[in-house]
């Protein structure tokens, strides 16, 4: 077990910048998720650190050593960097047995024959291959090549592990089904891993920490449920979910509890509380980020100190557990996630409302500089 | 955008290179010797094997004596070839292999629908059997058909003539119509080869789509399917087209004693049949149909640029069989009509042949195996098939070796000169084998003494290598095209070097196209006869020289034996390819 850091890595492909001045620090046993939509650097980041890329600017060292330093030309080849990979494919090698792609990082070591076996089966019992063992590779379901690319990225005990969207290529159940199981098997082993997908959802549910990526650029660095509810720009923050995204003005601003601040805002035909990360003057334009399944349907004449629109119901739609509700205000559609069976109807005319610390402001990217 | 692994791998320690100097040098700075040095290596053995004879087919066309003899520079090959003769040998060659071609695609579109996407029984043997004649090397069937259709003596006259009672022989194979019979029994079975896997693969969806928008059957197939179909069918016919200007057997048997000459076959009269050889001439017209080849080849890529065969490319599909009814025994006798003309006519005349004294006369009391005595004690025969036995499995293993590594490079690496090197290995794809052999003739007699490979046997190896080159290079790079990267990557990742890699995962991998791609190179050598008979001299025949003389001297009854044992040759190592690649598709 060891950890992974990265010092300003940068690569570019000529005058493209594929991944440019990325800062990271995973701990050891750390589960961290690279996370971004496709194109925004984070597979060639992942690749860097795999050593089947060579960055072009900074230093990636594992365990304390360095690996690749563009700056004193240093670059240990992939083989020796002792990393446990899964492929996007898998890449289980067709012409070879279960046994014999779980064996292979062992055989290419030179371990003893005995040891192979034991050191496999134990790997294959993990992911609840072991029946599998001596079935040829192309024989497998999708879900059981996934197991398979495991067990063998595990069997060798790597330093760290490396996984390159697992999941993508599994049906929507079982995709769950085994995010979860993989991250039971990292949390017993506690290995140092570093995962990367596209999955907003799968990448909340499996890690400790997050890295937002956009544009080969890391957006924002931090735990599941602090990226959620406080994202750092609205890159972040129209990545995850689908919330309301409000155009507002700041007209008042106060320091509370937990290193944020409290705004007064005003928009068009609403004003009111919301939270931030820092101060922000008075007159800069923000926007603020409503969830969905923040805002409910409120009594017109309450006020509990948040925001508060007045609309019509455009039209809603069943989803099962929650109806999406759109309602028609002065300053847009809102999305409103309310309860399935709560009454409303299309026509009705509403209130609805997001307490102060469920609104959450920041500040516009190009107001920046 | 990725690079591949040993990219990555040769990379490991650099020294800074100076700012100042050029990137080619910090190219080389950057570069391991060996890889530098191995790569020196293939680029001058490829140079040795196209490049230089082609260099030397220009000289020759240049110079106005025989390799060897001191001479002048001068234009006057070029000038032959303005005479009425080549003229008309090029439109010959022009004309004949259009007259081939558009029939032979019409009976192999049949074929391929017939076998690909209708019921008709017993399809998987018919379609083997229906592929087998494109095996069969065209010396032997050109023999065979010579001994079918002779105007005089030929089986099939005489059995029309004891038919009919009648005493005319309608049956001529000595004439235009003979060149493209024998043609065509060869580009028909090519061409069902390259286009049925189109319609077999095809998206059965969009021939549905058409059906439901309300058209017929017929309408589907002409609007839907054909169309599809298109850029698979253009360029199976340029290629088969191009075969046809190559094409040197069917004009030399069944032209060139009638006086119709084709260019290959003038490059050959005025080499071996001319005294004083024209060597002149010869290597100038070689660069003529050369540059032919290469407008063709222009033209192809012209043609298919643009056209996308998406539609084929998807595998799983189960295309919708038709139900033809009755009519299903109709294209079944087609398929067994085919089978039988080009198959087992000329195999059962060469069976008839090499039992009767004397070809002709098939009478009960002229019975004899006294033919099969003499070719068994015949040294000549024993050595040819020697020769050509060490040439096949020689040089299949080394044009297969060759084209694996070029595929290589050229499609896993971004090493530079990898196109270079790519483009050399192409380059015998426009030449004609008996061009390639004058070049080779050429080459031969020019380099020093010190090498002596001028006469021998090597002489013909090199020529099988480089003549292989291209089509090895293609079975291998599409090998290496299926193949993804993270396969290579994912073993280098969990520990083994690049060497390991190679054995374990890619060799590993791709030894089923190369044992496809090995045999496809032994038929082409065992079959071979433009280049062989201008490089071949006494001790190097190879069995179809060997053939060749036999026939010339009159000898068609030990012709028949000869025929019918490479005609076993031939069945035993198809049975064994297909066996190759049943048990490959299984295990995939």
């Amino acid at each position: 077990m060891s950890n992974v850091v990265l010092e300003k890595v940068s690569r570019r492909f000529g005058d493209f910048a594929a991944v440019s001045d990325v800062d990271l620090r995973v701990r050891e046993g750390e589960f961290v998720t690279l996370l971004g939509p496709s194109g925004c650097g984070k597979t060639t980041t992942l690749r860097m650190v795999a050593g089947l890329e060579q960055n072009t600017g900074g230093r990636i060292s594992i365990g304390n050593e360095v690996v690749s330093d563009a700056a004193s030309r240093v670059f240990v080849p992939s083989e020796r960097r002792r990393l446990g990979m899964v492929f996007q494919s898998y890449a289980i090698w067709p012409h070879m047995t279960v046994f014999e792609n779980v064996a292979y990082p062992l055989r290419v070591r030179r371990r003893p024959a005995a040891e192979i076996r034991d050191l496999v089966l134990k790997a294959l019992r993990l992911v609840e291959m072991e029946r599998f063992a001596e079935r040829p590779a192309p024989a497998l379901s999708g879900g059981q090549q996934q197991r398979v690319a495991i067990a063998r990225a595990l069997v060798f005990e790597p330093k760290v592990l490396l996984l390159d969207e697992p999941l993508s290529n599994l049906d929507a159940k079982l995709r769950l089904q085994m995010g979860d199981e993989f991250r039971a098997i990292q949390r017993r082993l506690g290995m140092t891993t570093l995962y990367v997908t596209h999955d907003q959802s799968e990448a909340m549910a499996l890690s400790d920490r997050v890295v937002v990526m956009d544009q080969g650029r890391i957006q924002q660095i931090g735990a599941p449920e602090e990226i959620y509810r406080y994202p750092a720009n609205r890159t972040v923050a129209g990545f995850f979910g689908t919330p309301n995204l409000l155009n507002a003005n700041v007209e008042a601003c106060a320091r509370i509890d937990g290193g944020r601040v409290q705004l007064d805002v005003v928009g068009r035909g609403w004003r009111g509380r919301c939270e931030a990360a820092a101060e922000v003057p008075a007159g800069r334009a923000v926007t603020v980020m409503v969830r969905p399944e923040d805002i409910s349907i409120a009594p017109a004449d309450a006020d509990d100190g948040g925001l508060r629109w007045s609309g019509r119901i455009a039209h809603t739609i069943f989803r099962g557990p929650t109806r999406s509700i759109f309602v028609e205000t002065e300053e847009g559609r809102l999305n409103v996630d309310a309860p399935a069976f709560g009454g409303y109807a299309v026509g009705d005319n509403v209130t609805v409302a997001v307490p102060q610390s469920a609104a959450w402001a920041v500040v516009d990217q190009a107001e920046v500089n | 955008m990725t690079l591949s692994a040993d990219d990555r791998v040769s990379e490991i320690v650099m020294t800074p290179s100076r700012s100042s100097s050029s990137a080619a040098w910090r190219w080389l700075r950057a570069t391991p010797a060996g890889r530098i040095a191995g790569l020196t290596l293939l680029a001058l053995l490829l140079a040795f094997l196209t490049v230089y004879p082609l260099s030397m087919l220009l000289y020759g066309s240049l110079h106005s004596t025989p390799p060897g003899v001191a001479g002048v520079f001068n234009l006057d090959g070029y000038r032959d070839i303005g005479s009425q003769q080549s003229l008309l040998a090029l439109l010959n060659t022009i004309g004949i292999s259009l007259a081939k071609t558009i029939p032979s695609v019409a009976i192999a579109v049949l074929l391929a629908w017939i076998l690909a996407r209708t019921d008709t029984p017993f399809r998987g043997t018919l379609e083997v059997l229906v592929t087998l004649p494109f095996f069969i090397p065209p010396i032997l069937t050109a023999m065979a058909w010579g001994m079918l259709g002779n105007p005089q003596v030929g089986l099939l006259n005489q059995l029309y003539q004891w038919i009919t009672g009648s005493t005319s022989s309608p049956i001529n194979v000595y004439s235009y119509g003979g060149v493209v019979w024998h043609m065509m029994q060869y580009s028909v079975p090519f061409l069902f080869l390259l286009i049925v896997d189109a319609f077999r693969a095809m998206d059965p969806s969009l021939e549905e789509a058409a059906r439901m928008c309300g058209a017929t059957r017929l309408r589907t197939f002409l609007t839907v399917t054909l169309k599809l179909m298109l850029p698979a069918l253009t360029g199976a016919a340029i290629l088969s087209f191009i075969r046809g200007i190559e094409n040197f057997e069917s004009p030399l048997f069944f032209g060139s004693p009638v006086g119709i000459h084709v260019i290959t076959t003038d490059i050959y009269d005025s080499i071996n049949q001319r005294s004083p050889p024209q060597y002149q001439y010869a290597t100038a017209i070689s660069f003529v149909i050369m540059a032919l080849m290469f407008l063709i080849i222009l033209l192809q890529w012209g043609a298919l640029r643009g056209r996308s065969f998406q539609t084929v490319t998807g595998k799983g599909y189960s295309p919708a069989v038709m139900k033809l009814g009755r009519w299903r025994w109709v294209t079944f006798a087609f398929c067994t009509l085919f089978f039988f003309v080009t198959v087992v006519l000329p195999v059962g005349q060469l069976l008839i042949g090499s039992f009767f004294k004397f070809f002709g006369f098939y009478e009960w009391d002229m019975l004899t195996l006294e033919h099969y005595q003499a070719v068994a004690g015949s040294r000549e025969f024993w050595r040819g098939f020697g020769n050509t036995m060490f040439l096949g499995f020689v040089g299949a293993t080394l044009t297969m070796g060759l084209g694996g590594i070029v595929a290589y490079i050229s499609v896993r690496t971004k090493w530079r000169g990898r196109r270079l090197i790519d483009a050399m290995a192409w380059l015998p794809w426009m030449m004609p084998g008996i061009v390639l052999g004058v070049g080779f003739l050429w080459g031969f007699a020019l380099l020093p003494h010190a090498i002596p490979i001028y006469g021998t046997i090597w002489a013909l190896l090199l020529a099988y290598i480089s003549l292989g080159t291209p089509l090895s290079v293609r079975v291998m790079s599409s090998a290496y095209a299926q193949l993804s990267y993270d396969l290579e990557e994912c073993s280098r990742v969990h520990g083994a070097s690049w060497l390991q890699t190679m054995r374990h995962i890619m060799i590993a991998l791709v030894w089923p196209s190369f044992a496809v791609g090995w045999v496809l190179v032994f038929f082409g050598i065992v079959r071979e006869l433009s280049a062989s008979v201008l490089l071949y001299s006494v001790g190097s025949e190879v069995l179809s020289v060997v053939l060749l003389k036999l026939w010339a001297n009159g000898n068609a009854e030990q012709v028949s034996v000869i025929g019918l044992i490479m005609m076993i040759m031939v069945i035993v190592f198809r049975w064994v390819q297909l066996r190759v690649i049943r048990k490959w598709v299984g295990a995939m």
